[in-house]
């Protein structure tokens, strides 16, 4: 049974996956201590694949879909170890929104994240609060050394 | 069919959608996402990119009848299209977002459309390549597409 299942598995891909997945026990990576993350996106594929992927590894992720959304839930008192948001939100964008939680006092991680990755956005995103600013997709690669250092 | 030989099948096709670069390697990440507890996860996902993709198509559609074109708002509609084509790896209907949008910035209302009409085929052709693949896989049994918690 084994051996057709090799046949599918990715496990002879190139790509980073492998590494980023650290598979050398064929356990999955996972984050040692409770952490939690948001994540801020209105597109409904990339929500679930953002959180997917840190559901994963063991982050308690919750996702809203606007910046107005994350307002609110940081007034209400909520903390989070990360925070993902997207450039492109539809009234409150992701810079602003950034801005807003920061003079809130959100004290957590924030990744902005976009799709077409611009100088102008990544200056604009960091200014406002952001500690880093990726283009999609969320990989291994990135999430992994993120969840590492929290968990430190 | 014998099982085992749909099973090989179905790597063939899986390995080609790579070697002709219709899926890059963040589609092995939604499979890397697919275990015991979401049986399906790759193939929900890929439903849910075509059903909410079709509706930004057409909103594109319409956005390029106008004179003269918006590129700020096709600009908008491409980034969200461009975000969920990359999230499932779909790497040439993401070189087509990508391309869209450098004549958006240029205000090139002819190149925009072009592309788009490209970026429209490479989407159904993926699509129809998509759809093949999950029925053959449900054909072929449930242990296909489950990688992940395996050992």
């Amino acid at each position: 049974m084994g051996a057709e299942v090799d046949h599918i598995c990715p496990t002879g891909m190139s790509g980073g996956s492998a590494e980023g997945n650290d598979k050398s026990e064929g356990q999955r990576f996972s984050c040692k201590n409770k952490l939690t993350a948001l994540v801020v996106d209105n597109g409904g594929v990339c929500q679930i694949i953002q959180t997917g992927l840190l559901r994963s590894y063991g982050v308690e992720t919750e996702v809203v879909e606007t910046g107005e959304a994350v307002v609110e839930l940081i007034a209400s008192g909520a903390t989070f170890n990360l925070i993902i948001i997207e450039m492109l939100l539809p009234v409150l964008n992701g810079p602003e929104t950034a801005r807003q939680i920061r003079a809130m006092g959100a004290q957590g991680k924030i990744l902005g994240i976009t799709t077409f990755f611009d100088e102008r956005d990544q200056q604009e995103f960091l200014a406002a609060g952001a500690d880093e600013f990726i283009e999609k997709p969320l990989s291994p690669e990135i999430v992994i050394p993120i969840i590492r250092g929290l968990d430190n | 069919m014998e099982r085992n030989q749909m099973r090989r099948q179905l790597a063939l096709m899986r390995q080609s959608f790579f070697d002709q670069g219709f899926l890059d390697e963040q589609f092995i990440q939604l499979e890397e996402l697919q275990d015991d507890a979401n049986p399906n996860f790759v193939e929900e996902v890929v439903t849910l990119y075509y059903r909410d993709s079709s509706r930004l198509i057409l909103n594109i559609d319409q956005a390029l009848e106008r004179n003269p074109l918006d590129f700020n708002k096709l600009d908008n509609y491409m980034h969200q299209f461009k975000g969920s084509s990359t999230s499932i790896g779909a790497k040439k209907v993401k070189a087509e977002c990508t391309q869209f949008r450098e004549y958006c910035k240029a205000g090139n209302s002819e190149g925009c459309m072009r592309t788009f009409q490209q970026l429209k085929k490479e989407y159904a052709i993926l699509k129809r390549k998509l759809e093949a693949y999950f029925q053959q896989a449900r054909q072929a049994g449930p242990l296909e597409t489950a990688c992940r918690s395996r050992n």
